[in-house]
């Protein structure tokens, strides 16, 4: 039972981070930019709802995916595109830059201390079932990363411009020689990963009840090893690496003795470490990286 | 319909051209030939929008196109089917078609071209639902010829298109270049292997070190000793890749 217990707590912490790597995957598939700046629109989802705490919750949710997908659309538009045949080195830094930047002007405006903030307290709640306790945030995390998971690769295999996207991802210049507009896929591209980012926002606040200005850092890191674990540039690795990393941390904290569990990220990175060691290239290869015209 | 002037391109480690002029008619099939390393794939890059020109100009139609990005060029109708194929092999032979009518507008007309060229290329018929990347060279080389076609290209720019392919497979790519010829297609061909370029062409540009050496009637050109010169070069040996 404890199991089972443990198991849906790694499960759910898996998908929050699936749904984050996902969201620096794709950016990464189709223009070779690391957003690290990824956290910073979560903080921005997060800084939404907090100021409109009060309004319904509907409200809330909407606006902060609508902010974060403009936000993740000025990003690109203001930073990345002017970058956009630099190389990789030069977007990765151009990312920490925006990361900071925003982090800094959220610091300026609301202080450094992290802000109580209610948003949708009923799912702090859990369900029973003979025995097992599962709280419904969770079960919720879970329920709207595979419906999200499960549009995304439908929006991929069957919509034009999901077609486009894969293409652009695999060969940006000969999708580009084919006719598919290169500020419009990689638009698109900014757009799903900011809805993905607001959707980790939504969980996060009503998880903890509080937002502050470096809420989103440490989890990008995750995803970013989750991204790289699964295989930079592919989509389903990005995927899957975030559940394997989420669960990874969850089940550490649940299994390492109590005087270990405040060295449990030290651990994950060692796994990640040793994981390097063994297969750098990710646990899928994206089929990117060929050579380009 | 397509005239190059005077073009200069130097672009990282691609061979720079160093004032190149040419010019295609519509319905024209022109031929570009010249050793490894003449800028003959610089040409083409240029034309397409991939690489851009530090001088010269390029017209379309009686306008200048020079500077303009790859997707606003394939929607005017210059269709570059590129060096090494590029099709895209994690994607199905179907999504690769489908994508070559990405700029179409009369999107009702794209099932019966698809059809068309399915009847062009069988194999590709055979294999439809199976991923590109498991395509032979030959098969690839036509599902990039046949995704090319899908856009209803008004230029046609061959890259090499029979580069590293059986000599059975060569002839049917030529097989399928005479026929859109013969339907009055406009085609700038970019050969290394000289004489089918030369047979499938109307008129030929002979290009070295950047430079157009030689032009000419193909007819008229072919098989002189001045042209194998232009071809080869003076002092390098014959017969250099």
């Amino acid at each position: 039972m404890i199991f089972l217990q443990n198991a849906i707590d790694a499960i759910s912490l898996g998908a929050v981070y699936a749904l984050a790597a996902l969201g620096i995957g794709l950016i990464f598939s189709i223009m070779r930019l690391i957003n690290f700046a990824h956290g910073e629109l979560i903080m921005i989802g997060g800084f939404t709802l907090y100021g409109l705490a009060g309004q319904p919750y509907l409200v809330m949710a909407l606006a902060a995916v609508l902010a974060v997908a403009v936000m993740a659309l000025g990003m690109e538009r203001i930073a990345f595109r002017p970058l956009r045949n630099a190389n990789p080195a030069t977007l990765l830094v151009a990312s920490f830059a925006v990361s900071y930047l925003v982090q800094h002007v959220i610091l300026m405006i609301f202080g450094s201390r992290p802000m109580g903030i209610d948003f949708l307290p009923e799912l702090g709640g859990s369900l029973e079932f003979g025995g097992l306790r599962l709280p419904k945030l969770q079960l919720i995390a879970i329920v709207a990363t595979i419906a999200l998971m499960t549009s995304l690769a439908l929006f991929f295999r069957y919509a034009r411009t999901g077609i486009e996207m894969r293409a652009a991802a695999e060969d940006f210049t000969m999708a580009r020689l084919v006719g598919v507009r290169a500020n419009r896929v990689i638009a698109v591209a900014f757009v799903i990963s900011g809805v993905l980012a607001s959707v980790v926002s939504l969980y996060l606040v009503a998880q903890t009840g509080t937002v502050s200005y470096k809420m989103g850092v440490n989890l990008v890191l995750m995803a970013f090893v989750a991204s790289v674990i699964g295989g930079m540039g592919s989509l389903v690795g990005a995927a899957l690496g975030g559940f394997l990393v989420g669960m990874l941390s969850a089940s550490l904290q649940a299994y390492l003795p109590v005087d270990l569990r405040a060295y449990r990220d030290a651990f994950v990175f060692l796994a990640f470490i040793s994981f390097l060691l063994w297969r750098p290239q990710g646990l899928l290869v994206s089929h990117a990286d060929q050579e380009r015209v | 319909m397509l005239e190059v002037k005077e073009l200069h391109v130097r672009y990282g480690n691609i061979t720079a051209l160093h004032g190149i002029s040419l010019n295609v008619a519509k319905g024209e099939v022109v031929a570009v030939i010249g050793p490894n390393g003449a800028g003959k794939s610089t040409l083409l890059l240029t034309i397409a929008g991939v690489v851009s020109a530090r001088q010269g100009d390029i017209m379309f139609d009686g306008a200048s196109i020079r500077g303009m990005a790859p997707e606003t060029l394939a929607a005017r109708g210059i269709v570059l089917v590129p060096e090494g194929r590029h099709i895209f092999g994690s994607l199905t032979v179907a999504e690769n078609i489908g994508l070559g009518a990405t700029t179409r507008r009369d999107r009702n007309q794209v099932p019966a071209d698809i059809e068309r060229v399915l009847d062009m290329f069988p194999v590709l018929r055979e294999r439809y639902r199976q991923r590109a990347g498991k395509l032979s060279g030959g098969e690839q080389q036509m599902l990039a010829i046949a995704r090319a076609l899908l856009a209803r290209p008004r230029l046609l720019l061959l890259d090499e298109p029979s580069l590293g392919l059986a000599p059975l497979i060569v002839r049917q790519v030529y097989e399928v270049i005479f026929e859109l010829r013969r339907q009055g297609m406009t085609i700038l061909i970019v050969e290394q292997s000289v004489h089918r370029a030369v047979a499938a062409a109307d008129r030929t540009y002979v290009l070295n070190s950047g430079l157009v050496v030689m032009s000419g009637r193909s007819a008229v050109l072919h098989g002189t000793a001045a042209f194998d010169a232009a071809y080869f070069g003076i002092d390098e040996p014959a017969g250099g890749r």
